[in-house]
């Protein structure tokens, strides 16, 4: 079960060192992309009652923050391959900055949703791209658990804006939280000035398999007239071609879909069940804190010898253990069972979430991976608007909360189930195609190898020629 | 004679539903003003009904530990402690056919108090202030006054445009508009009041300046453009140094690609040749 091919880099990526500062860099720029959307729910109240809109107009600031952030995913694959990580996460940082700051002085909710909605988003999507496209650039060996750490950006820096949106909320209203929180997203430039660009220098590529290779002059003349081409595609489909690549995207849609509504729904189930309103709060806090730890154990153990060359099967594994914490959740009556449930669901997500991009990693190498994660994303854009309302709907029809937790954990046990089968289909078909390959790179070396042989026979006797005139004319000469 | 029996079958049905129209029932005391405990009873003075039991309501609702399938016409209930939450309008209700029931009243001081006892504004802004009202009965006028140099100076409504009072019976709101730093800030009372008495709660209204949050803005701005231009600094000094350290790991490659190395070596070799 190797890892799926076309990971030619043609260097070796540094596995450490600066890549560390490169890790935290991007834990920072991952943890604001998934966290503001988030956070920003704690202002929601404040703004509702100073612009006088209802709580729905409200809550779509952060859906369109949300929607436009994955949807900007192609755009920023686009710039990422073209100028490299770090100058995109410095503008992201940027644009999410000024966002911000400019939102603070809105007066209409129209305003509010273009700046912190659409500019807002478009920063965190560029944010997101070129983080993960720097990580597949410095690890390969410790790929897994770079992911991890980074990943593990999201709950640290939810656990983190929580409270203190509520502090700056209460002491600078919600304009002058809005202007500090952009101040602090600036720091995705510092962020983005860690993410130093790999290049290996000029001697490396003569060895190279491929010329393809990370040099920035030649990369940058060859992209600059592929850079019409590559605009007008910006959706690559002939990823829909590749085999790998389908299955894992049909995978994560259907763990999308069902992934987000049970947090949405949580403490509403509780209170439904006769839990208290704080405690009900507390069980999204224990989510979120055993998420943080789990992402980079889950890093470190998929970086294990035995786990790595499995991980599209771990990932399933985790994928399946997620459903089926859903699907026992309605059983549960007790406040200790929902704490516990909620410590489970912790893992499952954070398991998930650990490996998500990982495996993309490892089915597509680094070269694809950057169009392909934007691909992803767009793609994923629509089961995540669409997974919370559905899962309402059905809690409204019937009544009961404990569909929603059967919808969502069947959806996503099935994905789960999904993936593992067809992975060992895929594996299968990949070691077929590859045998094939070698049967046929077998008779070609087999007749380099004949031809070699008779050069160097030729070779032998024309030295033997030489030498028997040499002697030839030297006894001639003596003689 | 028969004329007397006419009339005494008369008096005596004109008794009988004398009787059941009007059972009478004694409460003591009418009415609870401003008292801080109380006990009160009713007696059904009229005792040919039969009684099955009898409970107490407090505003309709029904008290649980009052229910009681007791046939005796005298019914108590104590309030050892008068607040604001047990003062309303009681009923004393025998389980009679029909029933029967006799209302107490229980007045208390209207229970006054502020949604949130510290306020905020922002400067321009408008602030918001809301006091809530307790207690039976429910305070009939509302005042706020704000406190200066130890006086108290009543708010009007509709002064001008800046301060605006909106009132019902259990709440009431200040709204000011166009909010000043240095006018605005300070202490607000809400009096209600009520056929008792009044009752008053106080509210600190703070107001942040514009500029307030600008200062941690601008500090947060300064820290990321000093950290980046280290960063950057540190890449620039490192440059000279990572040149020597990738000529030592240059020769890695060299070890690693065999096959390609030998088909070179090879071919190299001949052609020295």
């Amino acid at each position: 079960m190797s890892p799926a091919p076309k990971d030619v880099l043609g260097y070796k990526p540094p596995d450490g060192g600066w890549g560390w500062m490169v890790v935290f860099g991007a834990h920072i720029s991952i943890g604001f992309a998934y966290s503001t959307p988030k956070a920003l729910s704690i202002f929601f109240k404040e703004i509702q009652m100073d612009l006088g809109a209802s709580y729905s107009e409200i809550a779509w600031i952060s859906s369109i923050m949300l929607a436009v952030m994955y949807a900007g995913g192609p755009v920023s694959s686009v710039l990422v391959t073209r100028f490299g990580s770090r100058p995109i996460v410095m503008t992201g940082g940027l644009m999410c900055g000024v966002s911000m700051a400019t939102a603070s002085f809105g007066s209409s909710i129209i305003y509010l949703y273009f700046c912190i909605g659409i500019i807002g988003g478009c920063g965190l999507s560029l944010n997101l791209n070129a983080s993960l496209t720097i990580i597949s650039k410095y690890f390969l060996v410790k790929r897994p658990l770079a992911n991890g750490l980074a990943m593990a950006g999201s709950p640290v820096f939810l656990c983190f804006l929580a409270p203190v949106n509520q502090y700056l909320l209460a002491r600078f209203g919600w304009r002058g939280s809005l202007l500090i929180l952009g101040g602090m997203m600036l720091n995705c430039c510092v962020a983005g000035a860690l993410m130093r660009p790999v290049t290996p220098p000029d001697k490396w590529t003569s060895f190279a398999p491929q010329t393809k290779v990370e040099q920035p002059n030649e990369h940058n003349t060859k992209i600059k007239r592929n850079f019409g081409r590559n605009a007008k595609k910006f959706l690559d489909l002939s990823f829909f071609k590749d085999r790998g690549f389908v299955i894992y995207l049909i995978g994560n849609v259907m763990f999308i879909f069902g992934a987000y509504a049970p947090i949405v729904f949580l403490s509403a189930y509780a209170i439904n069940q006769g839990v208290e309103k704080y405690s009900a709060a507390y069980l999204l806090s224990i989510m979120g804190f055993v998420d943080m730890f789990i992402r980079p154990a889950t890093g470190l153990i998929a970086n294990s010898k035995w786990i790595r060359p499995r991980i599209q099967y771990f990932f399933s594994f985790a994928m399946v253990f997620n459903g089926t914490c859903h699907l026992l959740c309605p059983l549960i009556k007790s406040y200790v069972f929902l704490v516990v449930y909620a410590a489970f669901f912790g893992i499952g997500f954070g398991m998930v979430f650990a490996l998500i991009f990982e495996c993309l990693m490892d089915l597509m190498g680094s070269q694809r991976f950057p169009s392909a994660v934007g691909l992803v994303t767009i793609v994923e854009c629509f089961p995540m608007l669409l997974g919370p309302p559905a899962a309402g709907l059905l809690v409204d029809v019937f009544g009961d909360y404990k569909y929603l937790f059967f919808m969502c954990g069947s959806v996503i046990m099935t994905g789960g189930l999904f993936l593992f089968v067809m992975n060992i289909y895929n594996y299968h078909m990949l070691d077929k195609e590859k045998a094939a390959k070698n049967n046929e790179q077998g008779q070609k070396d087999t007749e380099n190898q004949d031809q070699e042989k008779a050069a160097s026979w030729i070779w032998c006797l024309r030295d033997y020629t030489i030498f028997r005139e040499c002697l030839t004319l030297y006894a001639q000469v003596l003689g | 004679m028969k004329l007397l029996w006419a009339v005494s079958a008369l008096l005596l049905s004109c008794w009988r539903t004398d009787a059941s129209t009007a059972p009478n029932i004694v409460t003591e005391p009418h009415e609870v003003s401003n008292q801080t405990s109380a006990v009160l009873s009713c007696n059904l003075t009229d005792s040919s009904l039969l009684i099955k039991g009898s409970y107490w309501t407090l505003n309709g609702n029904i008290l649980e530990d009052s229910v009681s399938a007791d046939d005796s016409p005298f019914t108590v209930h104590r309030l050892d402690k008068i607040t604001h939450s047990n003062s309303g309008t009681y009923e004393c209700v025998f389980k009679t056919e029909p029933q029967v029931k006799q209302t107490i009243e229980v007045k208390t001081l209207p229970h006054v108090v502020a949604y949130k006892h510290s306020e905020h504004g922002n400067e321009n802004d408008k602030g918001v202030m809301v006091c809530v009202g307790h207690g039976h009965p429910l305070p009939t006028d509302w005042g706020w006054f704000k406190e200066e140099d130890g006086n108290r100076k009543q708010i009007l409504n509709g002064t001008g445009d800046k301060y605006e009072i909106k009132s019902t019976p259990n709440k009431t709101t200040l709204t000011i508009n166009e909010l000043s730093i240095q006018d605005d800030i300070g202490d607000y009372t809400c009096l209600g009041t009520n056929e008792l008495g009044p009752g008053s709660d106080k509210i600190h209204l703070r107001v942040r300046s514009r500029l307030a949050a600008l200062w941690p803005f601008l500090g947060i701005v300064a820290e990321v453009i000093i950290l980046v231009t280290i960063i950057f600094i540190y890449e620039k000094r490192r440059k000279p140094d990572e040149v020597n350290d990738d000529d030592d790991s240059g020769s890695a490659p060299l070890k690693s690609n065999s096959t390609a190395n030998h088909k070179d070596k090879n071919v190299r070799q001949r052609n020295s040749n």
